[in-house]
């Protein structure tokens, strides 16, 4: 029987495609090869919608629906699912086909992670209390928009020290494009930490309680105030700029990852 | 784009000669550095334990360690005197950068609408095209739409959009002010506690949840009409509810309703939030034939003398669930076991008074998390500010078109700071079929 498992298994095969499209290209420089890769991305876009929304409706039909944003699973799938649709509305500026190589393959280590890692539950489970909630929605959709738009960030940061030439684009357009994604990161990230405070403040009585992941999440938007007040006033461009969206990123990456695997062993909760 | 864009340029004037501490503290410099020193705290505090004991601190570090960790106060990182001058500094030079950057924009109010720039200069830089003199109205027709008009002298216009834009950034720190003030109204003016009920139960109090578990007054009763609980079919909860009735200070009924999780009751600026439940047991005893009904550490005194309910256990020496009974013999302390499934075990004497135990049963009981906080709608206001000032900042952009009649001649030629690439795309669009 296909379920959204199998869906799910093409649309990862398919990020795979993806990413040896980009290979074959950097081996034979040709140009048709790009737009297959833009078509490849297309697809696996829409199929890996198409497994999302099943999910969501096989978790009505198990009598326990909610919409698929809850549990470490259904995050990844979400994470790598926004990184594509970042991919596909900043089209027009990625030109260059180092960025969306590097996407592509975030993408893809996100959804095999999810689908091999033995820690990662693939089952459908039912909603606790305190996550039936419509800011849940609201909550988890800005903050992946955020950090796909920091892989964005990152990409061009890492990018940057690789010199340019036919397929990383020239440090300007790196800058330029970092700087639209940490725009469209920070104000996300404020989104998401305010929608998460609003939630808080309706489930537990209280806007902020300084757990790890929050404590976290406010540090990530520190870093990149820091780096958008750095570039504005202090006019912090090119290699700087790459420099802090690494380290932006790692802070993400701490923020995602790091509060459930380092810090869970110091304090009693894991979220 | 906007890196010329100088920050000391204004700062030499007559009237605004800061003293060198003043400028410090409107400095940018200073943010970056309270912020960062912000963020550090915040990482010391999410990697060191919080709020423990001393004995889970020795468990977790060598003496010296726990010793330093205390002298500086990151055993409670976020209520530190080291923290709270951090953000009182961080308010302080937001406050100020804010005025400044207020004065700031107030002076160059108007400046760009009574001179018109070099715009040769600006067109030759390609900031702006020439057309025929033909073309005027077309170009006019094509600025009309969403630009605002306003004519400078008989032969330039400017016409200006988005000019909101220039004060977003002073909506978003005026919201961060607005966010630490409500904060700081929470934690003067805020109070927190917890309510534990029975079906059935009411209170007029609440525990504090610091250490020591004082009681807090509410001024008005809670009682508890009905707690229920589902669940999936898997045995994970789905829902847990409280019927609540709010008695005020005179003992009418001055509010009622059901308390869900993520769905909180409010009364007289006090919220109730559905926060856990619980099974606990409630015991049954008669004493001299009267029949009472006692929870865990609670005290009877319907005997001639007042015993408690010390402890409960499912299971004692396999004869199954019992509970300790301690009271005063004299001056000395006794404790007896009751044994509900043990026939002889379920009477006993106590102090001359005849004491059965009658029934042990399971019951839920709700925890309500109590909080009261005037903070909440400034820092609710703060959010919306916050996200309102970063649309209008990152998302709309302000710039300026002059439209020069030269005679036989129109240059059109402009600027915006923020978006130079947006910009330029929008004049090509305005150039596209002219000349
Ligand atoms: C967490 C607190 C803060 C947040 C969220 C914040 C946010 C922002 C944002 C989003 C911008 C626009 C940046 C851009 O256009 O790329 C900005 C600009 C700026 N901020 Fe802040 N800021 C904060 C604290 C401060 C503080 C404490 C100062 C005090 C000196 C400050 C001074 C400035 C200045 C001078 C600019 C440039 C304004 C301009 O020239 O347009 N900020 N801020």
């Amino acid at each position: 029987m296909i379920t959204h498992h199998t869906i799910l298994g093409v649309a990862t095969i398919l990020y795979l495609a993806l990413f040896f499209l980009h290979i074959l290209y950097f081996a034979t420089k040709k140009k048709g090869v790009v737009q297959a890769a833009w078509y490849c991305l297309w697809a696996t876009f829409v199929i890996q919608t198409a497994g999302i929304g099943m999910r969501w409706v096989e978790s009505y039909r198990l009598g326990i629906g909610h919409v698929p944003l809850s549990n470490y699973y259904e995050s990844l799938i979400f994470f790598s699912w926004s990184i594509s649709v970042l991919v596909i509305i900043m089209k027009r500026r990625l030109t260059y086909p180092a960025i969306t190589f590097a996407a592509a393959a975030f993408s893809l280590v996100l959804m095999a992670y999810a689908s091999l890692a033995p820690g990662v539950d693939k089952v459908i489970q039912p909603l606790i209390p305190a996550l039936q909630s419509n800011w849940l929605h609201v909550h988890v959709i800005t903050c992946f928009i955020a950090y796909a738009a920091f892989v964005v960030s990152f990409i061009c940061g890492g990018l940057f020290f690789f010199g340019s030439g036919r397929v990383v684009p020239p440090a300007d357009t790196l800058d330029d494009i970092n700087y639209r994604s940490i725009i469209i990161g920070f104000s996300m990230l404020t989104s998401g930490i305010l929608t998460g405070a609003v939630w808080a403040h309706y489930a537990w009585g209280s806007y902020w309680s300084w757990d790890p992941k929050e404590t976290w999440s406010l540090i990530t938007w520190i870093v990149y105030a820091l780096v958008l007040h750095l570039r504005m006033t202090g006019g912090w461009r090119g290699r700087k700029t790459a420099i802090l969206s690494i380290i932006g990123f790692a802070s993400v990456v701490m923020t995602y990852f790091g509060v459930n695997f380092l810090l869970a062993g110091l304090h009693s909760y894991a979220t | 784009m906007t890196a010329t864009r100088s920050n000391n340029g204004k700062e030499s004037e007559p009237a605004a000669r800061p003293g060198s501490i003043f400028r410090f503290l409107t400095s940018v410099r200073l943010a970056i550095v309270v912020l960062s020193l912000i963020a550090a705290t915040s990482v010391l505090g999410s990697v060191i334990k919080q709020g423990g004991t001393e004995e889970e601190y020795l468990a977790l570090y060598p003496e010296k360690t726990y010793h330093f960790i205390k002298l500086v106060g990151l055993d409670d990182a976020y209520h530190s005197p080291w923290f709270y001058f951090l953000l009182g500094v961080f308010a302080l030079n937001l406050v100020l950068c804010t005025l400044q950057r207020i004065r700031r924009l107030a002076r160059e109010k108007g400046a760009g609408k009574k001179s018109v720039p070099d715009v040769k200069a600006l067109a030759a830089g390609g900031s702006g095209f020439t057309v025929p003199a033909g073309s005027r109205e077309e170009i006019f027709r094509r600025l009309g739409g969403s630009y605002r008009k306003k004519p400078i002298s008989d032969t330039a216009i400017l016409y200006e959009k988005g000019s909101l834009s220039r004060y977003g950034v002073i909506v978003i720190h005026t919201s961060v002010l607005l966010i630490l003030l409500g904060g700081l109204m929470g934690l003067l003016g805020g109070q927190k506690g917890f309510i534990v009920l029975h079906a059935g139960e009411e209170t007029n109090s609440a525990m504090s949840r610091s250490r020591g578990q004082r009681a807090i007054p509410l001024g008005f009763t809670v009682r508890c009409k009905d707690f229920r609980v589902s669940f999936y079919p898997g045995g994970e909860p789905k829902e847990y509810a409280s019927d609540i009735e709010i008695a005020d200070a005179a003992g009418k009924v001055a509010k009622e309703g059901r308390i869900r999780v993520n769905e909180p009751l409010s009364y007289g600026g006090v919220r109730l939030y559905q926060s856990t439940y619980g099974m606990s047991n409630l015991f049954t005893f008669v004493v001299d034939g009267k029949r009472i009904v006692l929870g865990e550490q609670e005290v009877a005194s319907a005997g001639k003398a007042p015993f408690m309910v010390a402890r409960y256990a499912a299971e004692v020496h396999n004869f199954g669930p019992g509970v300790m009974v301690a009271y005063m013999d004299g001056q000395e302390p006794k404790t007896i076991w009751f044994l509900s499934k043990v026939e002889k075990m379920k009477t006993h004497m106590i102090e001359g008074s005849t004491v059965t135990l009658e029934k042990i049963d399971g019951k839920y009981y709700t925890g309500l998390e109590v909080a009261r906080d005037p903070g909440v709608p400034v820092v609710l206001t703060g959010f919306g500010l916050m996200l309102l000032g970063l649309y209008i900042t990152f998302f709309t952009f302000h710039r300026r078109i002059y439209v020069v009649d030269e005679g036989d001649r129109i240059i059109v030629a402009g600027a915006a700071p923020r978006n130079k690439e947006g910009f330029l795309e929008e004049l090509k669009k305005l150039a596209e079929g002219l000349a």
